[in-house]
């Protein structure tokens, strides 16, 4: 189901960036996504070792989570704009795309800036780690199914539109169905998990989505652009990081970065943090 | 009665991405024969893991089984040996009877 969501949305994303064009605004959105998804994981770090009181290692991969995005909050954000009258620019699906990886990166440099370098060694060929990071199976799709739509355009979206538009809904639904039972799941299983931490796994999203939308309104975007955006920066990733952080941080707890983005700040950011970012964009757009 | 040889069996328990870095060793040690399995879950001393199919296989784990020779099973072992520790990876060697043992 989450090959489903990742292609629908991203082949709808380039058949609106091919219908509207290319636009200035598409640049200043990457430039801000890449901006955030850098600097993110450093503010959630040193919160993370401080109000936190995470090891270097066990930080450093959690923040990278948090700098990266969750593309199914994305999907259910763009869902939740698009039915009140404010819809996304096409362009955003790009954003997504990008804002996957950078915070690997930084993640991994916070770990070897600030971990215990005696501690453990993840063995991993630089290749292997690359691979992982730029050519991962969500970056690929997203990034894959946006150049189509964007290449076919409306007319040649059009033949397999009953398929990636009609039955959506229906299919995030289930997603998000199933998405609630693995996060109560892990959240029982949680051992690791402090009461600290969960507060942070519900600080965080709340302001990063508060530095997103303001962000996004800074630099001129729409509101539902800004709102996406904000969504952006609130969610964090439970798919492309831990594959990668499993592979280049083995020592850091993957319990715990799942359950704090999976379990906690997934469920928080579906319920109530698409509502309060979006009312934060219209205002922000507003002012 | 088909003439068995014995041969060793390994099997590795190993996180999902970790796969292709165990089956490039295997290949370095000239194992011909292998299989993965998926897991649907299971426990450690870490705790549980749950194949939850959304979490791009970091919480997942899957069975590398190979059949070899003898040389073949030690030098694979040895490759491994600086990975147990850092991943968690469980290794169990053992003795199998095969028919046509060129096979493996």
């Amino acid at each position: 189901m989450s090959l489903y969501l990742m292609a629908a949305i991203g082949l709808k994303g380039g058949v609106e960036v091919n219908s509207a064009g290319f636009t200035p605004d598409l640049i200043v959105a990457a430039l801000a996504g890449l901006a955030l998804s850098c600097l993110i994981p450093i503010g959630a770090f040193f919160a993370l070792r401080s109000f936190g009181r995470l090891d270097a290692v066990n930080a450093s991969a959690v923040a990278a989570h948090y700098g990266s995005v969750s593309v199914v909050t994305f999907v259910t954000g763009a869902e939740f704009l698009t039915t009140n009258g404010m819809g996304a620019a096409g362009y955003m699906v790009a954003v997504l795309a990008l804002m996957e990886t950078p915070a690997i990166i930084v993640g991994l440099f916070l770990a070897s800036r600030y971990g215990d370098k005696s501690k453990g060694s993840a063995h991993q060929t630089r290749g292997e780690l690359l691979h992982e990071t730029l050519l991962n199976g969500s970056v690929v799709l997203l990034t894959g199914s946006f150049l189509i739509g964007l290449i076919a355009g409306k007319d040649g979206f059009a033949p397999i539109a009953p398929v990636f538009e009609t039955g959506f809904r229906g299919i995030l639904c289930l997603f998000l169905l199933d998405m609630g039972l693995v996060a109560a799941r892990r959240l029982r299983e949680a051992k690791s998990l402090t009461l600290r931490l969960t507060v942070l796994a519900i600080i965080f999203p709340v302001v990063n989505g508060m530095i997103g939308a303001s962000l996004g309104a800074l630099v001129g975007l729409d509101a539902g652009s800004t709102a996406a955006l904000a969504i952006l920066a609130a969610s964090a990733s439970y798919i492309a990081v831990p594959a990668a952080m499993r592979l280049a941080l083995p020592q850091a707890d993957s319990g715990l970065y799942l359950t704090m983005s999976l379990a906690v700040t997934f469920p928080f950011n579906i319920i109530f943090g698409i509502p309060f970012y979006t009312y934060l964009a219209t205002t922000f757009a507003q002012g | 009665m088909a003439k068995t040889v014995i041969r060793k069996k390994i099997e590795v328990l190993v996180d999902m991405p970790l796969l292709s870095r165990i089956e490039k060793l295997a290949e370095q040690a000239a194992i011909k024969f292998f299989m993965v399995l998926p897991t649907r879950g299971g426990g450690t001393e870490q705790g549980r893991w749950y194949d939850d199919r959304v979490t791009g296989g970091a919480g997942t784990k899957v069975l590398f089984s190979a059949i070899t020779t003898e040389e073949n099973a030690s030098n694979f072992i040895n490759a491994l040996e600086p990975l147990l520790d850092s991943y968690g990876i469980i290794v169990t060697r053992s003795d199998v009877e095969v028919i046509r043992s060129a096979k493996f």
